[in-house]
Parts: C-alpha cells; structure tokens; sequence
C-alpha cells in the first residue's frame, strides 16, 4: 500500500485547518449557504434529506486495518455506528452533525485519510479494479497508477472548478472489474508490474451514465505511461474551458465529447497535447519505479494449493462450498485466494456496515491477510490476500459476524443506491425495492441456479446504482408525484472482457408493488429459455429482449 | 479607494487599487489595460497589454483558471494578470497558482481572511505556473 511521507501528512493537516475555519466562518454566518455548499462539497459533505451526509475517500478502494478500525471509531464517536460502502469504494457516514465534520476530517488525517474532492465539482477519488495486484488475470497493477493521478488531481489549481464532476477508473487486466467504459475518462494499462516505466495506456474520453448513458471513446491507444499526467492535462483543459456551464444535466465531458464528435474531440486534446511542454511535465521514471515499490506484493509464505483439505471441507459442508463457489477468486500467488465478503442480506441496506463489522473485517486483514482490504464499487468489501488453509476459518467468522453470506455476483448481491430514503436528489426510493427483491428471492438454491446476475437499482437519472450497466436495472422514476420503476434489460460494465453495454429499457414503468413481479416474470422467461446452465447475459444476447417483453405486457396488449 | 490583495516582491498584500481604465476587446489597444471574460481566447497581441484582468462571472467558473495558465505559460505574459468579479476569498491560493498576481474580491470586507488563507499548505502536488517544485519532483 501506498505510505504516506511528511508532505501527504502535512497536506491533510493543513486540509483540515483551512476547512476547520471554514465552517467557523460558516457558522458565525460570515458565509452564505451557497459559499460554504461549494466548500464543504469539496471536502465530501453534502446536506441531504434528514443530515449532512460525509462522503471519506478510499483511494482506489484501498485501506489498511489500522484505517477501517479508524473508520469503525468515527462511526460510533461521531455517526450511528454504522458506514455505508459506495459505489465508487468510498464510505460515507449518513449521521454526521455539521459542526463536528472538522473533528471527523482531524480523526481520518491522523490515519492518513480525507474526504477531499469526494464531491463537488472537480476530479472525484480515481477508481480501480477491486482485485488489483491480486488478480490472476492482472497483467500490471494499475494501483500505482491511481496514486500517481490521486496526488496529480489533488487541489490541481487549473482543475477544481469544472462545469461538472470529473469520474476517472483505472484497469490493468483482461477482465475490466472497474468498468472503465461509463466514466469520463477511462485508462486501461498495458506492461508489466516488473517494468512500469515501460507501461503503456489506453485512453477512453466521454463514458458515463446518468441521464444520458453513453460509452466512453477510445481517444489514444498505447500512450507511453510517462505522458499519462501531460495527456490528462489537455483533456481537463479542453472539458475545463469548453464543457458546457449553462445547464448541469448537459455539462459532463460527455456531451462535449458528443457535441464536437469523438474524432474531433480528439484532434482538439491531440492539439492542446502537441502545445504542453511534454518533457518537463513528463512522469519520472524513477518516480513510477517508487510508487510501485509501494504496491510491490506482500512476501508471500511458499505454500501449495490447499486442493485435497478445501475438497474435504466443501464435501463436509454444503453452505461453505457455496461460499467457497461465488464469494473467492483465484490469487495469482500459489496457495492464496481473494475472498469478497457481501454486505448483501435481507433486511440491511446494500453496502450499510457496522462499527463491529468493520472492526471483524480489520482483525481478520490483520490475521489472515497482510492487513489489507479492499471495497469493491459492488459495495462488499474484499480481503485480497488469504491463505486458501484459512478459508474455511475465516468464512466460519465472517459468517458470525453476518458477512459470509454466499452471494457474490448473485441476485441478492445487488448494488444499490441510498435512494429516497435519504438523497435530496432521489425521485423514487431504492432501498425498500432492493429489501422486496431479496426477500422475494430470498432462497439461495433457486439464486445459485439462476447463476451469475447483476441486478443494479438507482433511485433516480444520476445513476448512482448503475442501473444501465445491469444484467437487470431498475430505475426509480417520478410520474406526477408517485414512484414508478422502470426496468432494463441486458446492460453489463465490461466484466467479460468485451466492452460495457447498456441495458434496453423493457417497456412502461410499473408502481413498486410490481416491480418484484416483473423481476419474477423476467426470471422466468429466462428460466424457461436458457441452454443448460447459460448465465441470464449469454441466453439475453442469443433471445434478446423481445421474449421478455411479450411475456411482461401480454396481459395489457 | 476600493482596496484588492497584490504580490509585491513575492509577498501577498492588501493594497489600494490603482485606477487604470480597463477596455474590452474590441476597443482594447495595444498599450492599455485589457479587460476579458473567461470564456476569451488569448492572442499574442495582448502581450501588449499594459494589464490584463480576467471577469469571473462565478465563484464556480474555473475557465478564468485555465486561461490564466495559458497567458502565463503559452503565450509568456509577465504582466499584471487581474482576477475580479465573482472572486471568492477561499479560492485565492488556485488563483495565486495559475499566475494571478492581483486579485479583486466580490466581497472587498473580506480580504484579510484571503490574505489569511492566499497560501493554505506549504506545499502542492503539481507543479504550477509559480513553482517547478511537485510531489514527484521533491520525492525524487
């Protein structure tokens, strides 16, 4: 993991001074409202429904134990004991109380953390693949990379007032577990760990869902790493002056990119590029070498693969087998595993942990794995590096603890926004939706049988639950002050090695006590259509969306 | 006398303004002050400028960011460059390092907080139009 030196400790420190007098001066009413919004925006607060909500960046999804029992500490000293994972592997508190949010950025800087550009407009927390310098189908961890972008992009001063906000996901293997299509800029890196001076990137301008959904283009294929920071430059400055300002929902580097074509916004990045001194802002290489020496693999114990003992314990237990089936992903290390822990059950909200949960998951990274743990942007938190002879060890404790439950990239592992039940933004309530679907479903034979199944559910066009890059999305709408829900079809991030793809909308929205019912008559189309044991994407590609919807609507035609 | 905050010598200061008359293309002449907003784009020809001031139209409105950079870096401006309009005293430090060396408050009571804040950390990560120093380049 990244350590950080005098100066990033510094910087922080510093953060939470010049904020700290912010909301004095905000409080004393030497501010406006609209002054200190952009202000605490910027340091990852947002006033919603019923509280402030406090947005902490995980840079890249990235935390130590030391930093989760921090983030359990905050949550019972200044929240309800409680955080929430985000879709973007940030947490948020939903309880903070105005005045004490100076004290919590205080608490986060003395574990080497903030909330800096976790909101606003400006360039948000870069995002990465979940299993990186894990995963056995990595070809170069792109972590490095992230922290190179997060120092670059922290209080940039030509780049922190943008028409809008400014996503950023970085990938480095086969399979694109960071979803690199939908963000305003997506890197996929080529190279080799052993050799990062010598990586190279591919460039993608313009994705992003929302209102208007569209997939990012490729703008430069195999830039040599060393110009990453010179070739982002011009495409800030280009969206900085050019990005539409008179209308929020137009103002995403997207409807530029649209707007001037994907070929001439190119030749206009490819043009600013050609006049940025690229010598002297280029990356040191010896830089690069030191970023990733931080990332470097933790010194693995030689070990064999845990074959003959994990077989007899999946034999002996059905539930762990299970477990052992959806929730751990091959490590590239020998005798390793990455296991993700869902935070998906009944009766919780997607995402929502516990102070105790918290405090388990940093004792088991510390215990078993090098003390490192991930959040996956499908709100579940994932520890890296286990030892596969501890598998069934942890998975007894996880399952105490409520977070072994075996339904990872299942339907209950759904990802879902806060929806109305708290965002000021929200037309329609995510949350008791995802609660129906889940007990509806509840039954894990009939969800192991239906097999992988992205469902995603945001509570309105912002798009925070990725509903249009679900297998299954569901969209809450507004129609003349009631809740509709419109759903989808077909959508995916990018996971299988192809590009992402949108879903199809299916037809009208239906009230929310449908919603389960047309989940359930989607599922049995599916169920009755499909090959053998083909996933709900492969039978959808081969029937499409035709079979679904005479099924759903046959009554009302 | 309308006051604003000024780099003298390297240190910012709150100073009385001078009253220079500020004209917008295109009435502006080489050899006078030039007033722009900040959607402008700069041409060698304001290197003629006596001084240039950049119109903010909004707390939020960071092209004035970009253009600053662009006068200072691409074009090699070295004269007075001017922020006012909707100038916002926690912002200063951005101004300061995209090469603003003047700034005009929207809120003129509230220049000693500006001044109080004109430099929050005592280093950035990047480089900028005021300084060659960066993360990378201290690390290294």
């Amino acid at each position: 993991m990244y350590q950080y030196n005098e100066f990033d400790r510094n910087f922080v420190h510093q953060r939470v001074a010049h904020y700290r007098d912010q909301t004095e001066r905000y409080l004393q009413g030497d501010l406006s409202e609209d002054e200190f919004l952009q202000l605490r925006l910027r340091n990852g607060l947002y006033v919603q429904r019923l509280a402030p909500m406090l947005r902490v960046a995980i840079p890249y999804g990235t935390l130590s134990s030391q930093q989760l029992s921090a983030l359990a500490s905050i949550s019972r000293d200044f929240d309800r004991g409680y955080g929430h994972l985000s879709t973007r592997q940030n947490m948020q508190f939903n309880w903070p109380a105005l005045e004490d949010v100076p004290d919590i950025l205080q608490a986060l800087a003395d574990v080497n953390m903030h909330a800096i550009q976790t909101s606003g407009s400006c360039i948000r927390n870069v995002t990465t693949d979940q299993f990186a310098g894990a995963a056995a189908d990595e070809t170069i961890d792109p972590r490095p990379f992230c922290e190179l972008l997060r120092q670059w992009s922290t209080s940039h001063p030509e780049f922190e007032w943008l028409p809008r906000k400014f996503k950023i996901a970085v990938t480095g293997a086969a399979y694109d577990r960071a979803a690199i299509g939908v963000h305003d800029i997506g890197m996929r890196i080529s190279g080799s760990s052993d050799h990062p001076d010598e990586a190279v990137v591919d460039i993608y301008a313009g994705g992003g869902l929302g209102r208007t959904p569209v997939l990012g283009a490729l703008i430069r294929k195999s830039l040599p790493i060393r110009h990453l920071l010179t070739y982002t430059e011009a495409i800030m400055r280009v969206y900085n002056r050019y990005g539409r300002r008179d209308n929020k929902y137009k103002a995403r580097i997207k409807i530029l990119v649209r707007a001037l074509t994907a070929e001439g916004f190119k030749t206009q990045v490819d043009e600013e590029w050609a006049a940025i001194d690229q010598e002297q802002g280029a990356v040191p290489l010896s830089e690069l070498r030191r970023l990733s020496a931080f990332f470097a693999p933790p010194t693995f114990t030689e070990l064999d693969d845990a074959h003959a003992l994990l077989g007899d314990q999946r034999l002996e237990n059905p539930a762990f087998n299970r477990w052992m089936k959806h929730n751990v992903s091959p490590h590239r290390a020998k005798g390793y595993a990455v296991v993700t822990l869902s935070t998906k059950t009944v009766g919780t909200p997607p995402g929502d942990v516990s102070a105790e949960q918290m405090d388990a998951v940093a004792a088991w990274a510390s215990e078993f794995g090098f003390g490192e743990i991930r959040i996956a942007h499908e709100q579940n938190f994932v520890l890296p590096h286990i030892p596969q002879r501890k598998l069934h060890e942890l998975w007894q404790q996880a399952q105490s603890m409520g977070l072994g439950h075996c339904n990872a990239g299942l339907i209950s592992d759904m990802i879902c926004c806060p929806g109305g039940d708290y965002c000021s933004l929200a037309n329609a309530k995510s949350l008791p939706v995802a609660e129906a679907i889940q007990r509806r479903f509840a039954d894990y034979d009939f969800q192991h049988d239906l097999g992988e199944l992205d469902l995603n559910i945001s509570g309105c066009m912002n798009a925070c639950g990725h509903h249009h890059v679900g297998h299954i999305g569901i969209l809450g709408v507004d129609k003349k002050g009631q809740e509709f829900y419109q759903i989808s079809l077909g959508g995916h991030a990018g996971h299988s090695g192809e590009g992402p793809r949108l879903g199809q909308i299916i037809g009208p929205s239906v009230p929310r006590a449908e919603v389960c019912d047309v989940i359930e008559k989607v599922l049995q189309v599916f169920l009755g259509l499909r090959f053998e044991s083909e996933t709900f994407l492969s039978c959808f590609n081969r029937i499409g969306i035709q079979p679904f919807k005479e099924s759903i609507y046959a009554k009302a035609a | 006398m309308p006051r604003l905050l000024k780099q003298l010598g390297g240190e910012w200061q709150v100073c009385e303004a001078t009253q220079a008359n500020y004209l917008a293309l295109p009435d502006w002449h080489p050899g006078e002050a030039l007033e722009v907003g900040v959607d402008a784009e700069p041409t060698p020809t304001w290197l003629e400028a006596s001084s240039i001031a950049v119109d903010f139209p909004a707390m939020t409105d960071g092209r004035g960011l970009s253009l600053a950079v662009l006068l200072r870096k691409r074009l090699g401006y070295t004269g007075e460059l001017v922020a006012r309009g909707n100038v916002h005293e926690d912002i200063v430090h951005f101004l300061a390092r995209c090469g603003f060396d003047t700034i005009e408050l929207a809120n003129e009571a509230r220049l000693d907080t500006a001044l109080k804040w004109v430099n929050p950390h005592t280093g950035y990560y990047q480089c900028s139009v005021i300084s060659d120093e960066s993360a990378l380049t201290r690390a290294s």
